[in-house]
């Protein structure tokens, strides 16, 4: 039988799969393969369950937008609010992400009609299709633009998140954009384009425990008929997937192999971060930048005590809020990539290191994820936990109007987590610096000469970030 | 076949593991002198706006007798103290008094507790008794994680 | 394919689901009066007017937009209800007297909280309203706005129990309730001052004689229920010690001169009145303050209460502003 992997204590190990169609042994090193589990091969070879969740998502999301719009505009009695903000928000940090990575994607709302307009149907592909399907433009590619949408809304969030209005709007202006792209450009150009949750969702999946991935290659090699390819609205190849980032584990691909050549891995956590990179693209940097900056500046606004920067980042337009969106700015923009640049460029010249100074950022970059996860994870227990009393409230009573859908009496008081959640987020973070010091650890291995040094400017890098989230959150 | 992650067999002896835990444990039972002063009474005029109170962070030692004056200045506002588990709520024109002795130390949020507008959740202040011992312990066992961490990945 | 149409059907009766029963609620409770409280600045309440009949209970149901708001009617025995953000309150009022009724907020919510009144028209179809009779001010011809000021003032606070214990018999059309009423302290202070059987008491005695006759025109509950009126309504703007430096005194002082500082309501204010100042309050009779608190307005700030309160909480209320000026217990 096959062990489960789950510690970052214990060393891989060989482990072996049986296939039991085929009846040859594959050995993974290190991967246990979930699509082998009866039940959950059936689950996941039928569309329905996936459907049903997908159509709970979508049903729930227009109704969401509905009492944004229309309900009461008080935000902690609105569905909208509370439920995106706080109760969608903290299964994608603290479940979808963690656990799953790009999991969230899988059933996600947005994309959902315009998929089904690419593909002619809900769960046949039909004969009539929609859209023109261009590529998308070369120079778009990548992750700048969900990263500069991530910051957009930063800017935005002290309003965002409180106004049942504006998060009504917004969540309407996505579901249409995501269908307009759809119906212009090829696959889910969407979230792989644009969506900034997708952004950093695919980002941290390289650290998750999941993946999707070709069992055996020469099987590809010999396969003429790329039918994975044709099924996959993401555009993805699977034999060419080298990390999590791209995959949105819809499964078609799983279930349309006529080789059953595709597994979906249960693997360690980290599988994809600490190896050396080939591509000196930036654009991830600058994402795990940023999210480990927002994490800094939303602990500050919204969990801190500063009741002035908490109105400035809300008075939009005023001279307050323009000096919070420069400060904003400047943090992820200047200081962050600034301060980390020295410390990689320190580490070459203290390495002797003969790589361009481009690619090894690229490289190191990668240390900041379980950093930048764990980070996230913390902050989203001081800003939604304390507030889960309101999902029962809100749906009690989504709009506001005096429903009583689940018969309970009020539940105004907030929860005091303040007993356990400070040694949970300090967990957390430790858990993070911990990781983080192991992938740079990893990483600098492969650079220079002098690769047995511990790369001591990153380190203070995460020393430092860790100290100040740790005082924003506990102290 | 695929060849991921075949590793060699593990470098942590059971010597290692003793190091860190003697790290840890010193950590968190190195003794952090309290700075004790003896407890006074202390009177805390809260003003409470939307969405702040001022002042936002009160600092006391440990053993004072704190009274807290919560002033509401333009709608109905509310405290209520993390860990403390004391409440009250203020309207404009009608002060509201709570007081307590800080016999707990550490650092402790209070928030406001009735709907004053859309910043309302996050209207919060803090409470420093004493020092904050648990915040440098904690500090410290960063830095052993990053040290654990970065001898792991040594080999 | 049945599985595609099904799937269709799934979606497509969800959707329909999710939309058309709140909609269907909506327009239900439209049938019913649903009264949505903000803010003054941002709409006050909505709808702000209501009509009635007498004997025809009124259901209404209630909600707050923004902040906490309450919910009375003035002059209507019916206790105030709290409405909160995003909770639906449900109250039903029955009126027994024809009238123009004015609801209004009664938790503080802005410094315009006391604009936030609506009216109930309550009409009886058998009876013919009677015409209101003027409050006494107008009665009695006072100017209310005019200045004054006191010619003498005590050197400490007069208290009503020294003047008890005077034991001095106090001419009888000066203890009347008529004269209270009508008359200001120093009005009282020089009558007893040149009565001739009071002459050998000192400026500070007769000041003490004064305070123990205003303290037998009020009663113990009646300062009560002013306190509780004055806590409630006033201390937010005069101070919680009637020094007029409440929580929103210093924006309406800001408002004086020829700027308004109030530029939602497009009015003047002022800095609230000072009821410890002797200079002012002596020189004021009971009537005058009535007047003041009836009438309020003229480019001060001041709300008008006359549709509020009744007139018995009128003089509770003035009862209580004399604790400012006079030390009314008699056993302290």
């Amino acid at each position: 039988m096959t062990r489960l992997q789950e510690s970052l204590w214990v060393e891989d190990i060989a482990t072996e799969a049986k296939d039991s169609r085929s009846s040859k042994n594959y050995y993974i090193a290190s991967r246990v393969n979930l699509y082998q589990i009866p039940w959950l091969h059936a689950v996941l070879e039928s569309r329905w369950p996936q459907f049903l969740a997908r159509a709970v998502t979508l049903i729930g999301f227009v109704f969401t937008i509905a009492t944004g719009l229309f309900g009461s505009q008080v935000g902690s009695h609105n569905f909208a609010i509370i439920m995106v903000w706080v109760a969608w928000w903290t299964t994608l940090k603290l479940g979808f992400i963690p656990l799953g990575g790009r999991s969230w994607c899988s059933i996600c709302p947005i994309p959902l009609p315009g998929d089904w307009l690419q593909q002619g149907g809900i769960l046949v592909k039909g004969e009539r299709k929609f859209g023109i399907n261009l590529r998308w433009p070369k120079s778009l590619r990548g992750s700048w633009l969900q990263s500069s949408g991530f910051l957009l809304i930063g800017l935005f969030s002290a309003v965002t998140l409180t106004d049942p209005h504006v998060t009504g709007w917004v969540l309407l202006a996505l579901f249409a954009l995501a269908i307009g792209m759809s119906l212009v450009f090829e696959h889910r150009a969407f979230c792989s384009y644009i969506c900034p949750i997708g952004g950093f969702s695919g980002m941290y999946a390289k650290a998750a425990p999941v993946e999707l991935r070709v069992v055996d290659k020469e099987i590809c090699a010999k396969h003429g008929d790329k039918s994975c390819y044709q099924a996959c609205p993401w555009g993805l190849y699977p034999l060419a997937l080298k990390d999590s980032s791209a995959c949105g584990l819809c499964m078609e691909c799983l279930r349309v192999c006529p080789k059953d050549n595709l597994a979906l891995n249960l693997r360690p956590y980290g599988s994809d971060l600490g190896k050396p990179k080939s591509s000196t693209r930036l654009d991830e940097s600058w994402l795990a930048l940023i999210m480990l900056g927002s994490a800094l500046a939303f602990s500050a606004v919204f969990v801190g005590p500063w009741g002035w920067l908490k109105s400035s980042a809300f008075e939009i337009g005023s001279l307050a809020w323009m000096a919070y969106a420069a400060g904003f700015l400047a943090l992820n923009m200047l200081f962050l990539p600034a301060l980390f640049t020295l410390c990689v460029w320190s580490w070459k010249k203290l390495s002797q290191d003969r790589f361009p100074l481009k690619r090894l950022i690229a490289n190191h970059a990668q240390g900041l994820l379980p950093l930048g996860l764990m980070a996230w994870i913390a902050f989203t227990i001081s800003f939604a936990l304390p507030k889960l009393n309101l999902v029962l409230v809100v749906l009690n009573d989504p709009f506001g109007w005096g429903w009583h859908l689940l018969n309970i009496a009020n539940i105004s008081k907030s929860l005091d987590v303040s007993g356990f959640s400070p040694y949970l987020q300090v967990a957390l973070l430790l858990l993070g610096v911990f990781w983080s010091a192991n992938v740079t650890r990893k990483l600098s291995r492969s650079d220079g000469k002098h690769n047995s040094l511990p790369n001591i400017p990153v380190l203070t890098f995460y020393l430092v970030y860790s100290v100040a989230m740790l005082w924003l959150l506990v102290g | 076949m695929t060849d991921q992650n075949l590793q060699p067999q593990s470098s942590i002896r059971w010597w290692h593991w003793a190091i860190l835990a003697a790290l840890v444990l010193a950590v968190l039972f190195v003794p952090i002198p309290t700075g004790a002063s003896a407890p006074t009474e202390r009177t805390f005029r809260i003003e409470a706006s939307r969405f702040e109170y001022t002042p936002s962070i009160l600092e006391v030692n440990p053993g004072d007798k704190v009274t807290i004056e919560l002033v509401a200045t333009d709608v109905v506002h509310g405290l209520s103290i993390d860990g403390y588990g004391l409440e009250t709520t203020a309207d404009p024109g009608k002060t509201a008094r709570i007081t307590f002795i800080a016999d707990r130390q550490g650092s402790f949020r209070f928030h406001c507790t009735t709907t004053c507008g859309n910043l309302h959740p996050f209207m919060i202040g803090k409470l420093e008794v004493g020092r904050n011992p648990f915040l440098w312990r904690m500090i410290g066992l960063v830095g052993v994680a990053l040290f654990a961490g970065a001898w792991k990945g040594r080999k | 394919m049945i599985k595609e149409w099904l799937a269709r059907g799934v979606i497509i009766l969800g959707l329909v689901m999710v939309i058309s029963i709140p909609a269907a609620n909506k327009w239900q409770q439209s049938q019913g009066i649903v009264m949505h409280a903000r803010m003054a600045e941002t709409g006050g309440w909505t709808p702000e007017n209501l009509t009635a009949e007498v004997g025809d209970p009124l259901h209404l149901r209630l909600t707050s937009d923004d902040v906490t708001h309450g919910f009375a009617v003035g002059q209507l025995d019916q206790p105030a209800v709290d409405i909160n953000p995003g909770e639906m309150t449900d109250i039903t009022l029955e009126f027994t007297k024809p009238g123009k009724y004015t609801f209004y907020c009664t938790r503080w919510c802005s410094v315009n909280h006391w604009r936030m009144r609506g009216t109930i028209e309550v009409t009886d179809p058998q009876v013919k309203t009677e015409p209101a009779k003027p409050p006494l001010y107008v009665t009695l011809g006072l100017n209310i706005d005019a200045d004054h000021k006191a010619s003498v003032t005590p050197a400490q606070m007069p208290s009503a129990w020294r003047g008890a214990l005077l034991s001095q018999t106090v001419p009888d059309a000066y203890k009347s309730h008529d004269y209270y009423l009508a008359h200001t302290p120093v009005d009282l202070w020089l009558a007893l001052s040149s009565e001739p059987s009071l002459k050998k008491l000192n400026d500070q005695d007769v000041w003490d004689l004064v305070a123990w006759v205003w303290q037998s025109n009020t009663s113990p509950e009646g300062v009560r229920t002013g306190k509780q009126l004055f806590a409630a309504n006033c201390a937010a703007c005069h101070g919680e010690n009637g020094a007029g430096n409440g929580v929103f005194a210093d924006q309406l002082a800001a408002g004086s001169g020829n700027t308004s500082s109030n530029q939602s309501m497009g009015e003047q204010t002022q800095r609230p009145a000072n009821f410890t100042d002797a200079l002012r309050m002596l020189s004021a009779s009971p009537a005058h303050l009535q007047g003041k608190i009836i009438r309020g307005g003229m480019g001060t700030g001041m709300p008008s209460w006359g549709a509020i309160f009744t007139e018995d909480q009128t003089w509770a209320l003035v009862a209580y502003l004399w604790t400012f000026q006079f030390q009314l217990e008699v056993n302290p």
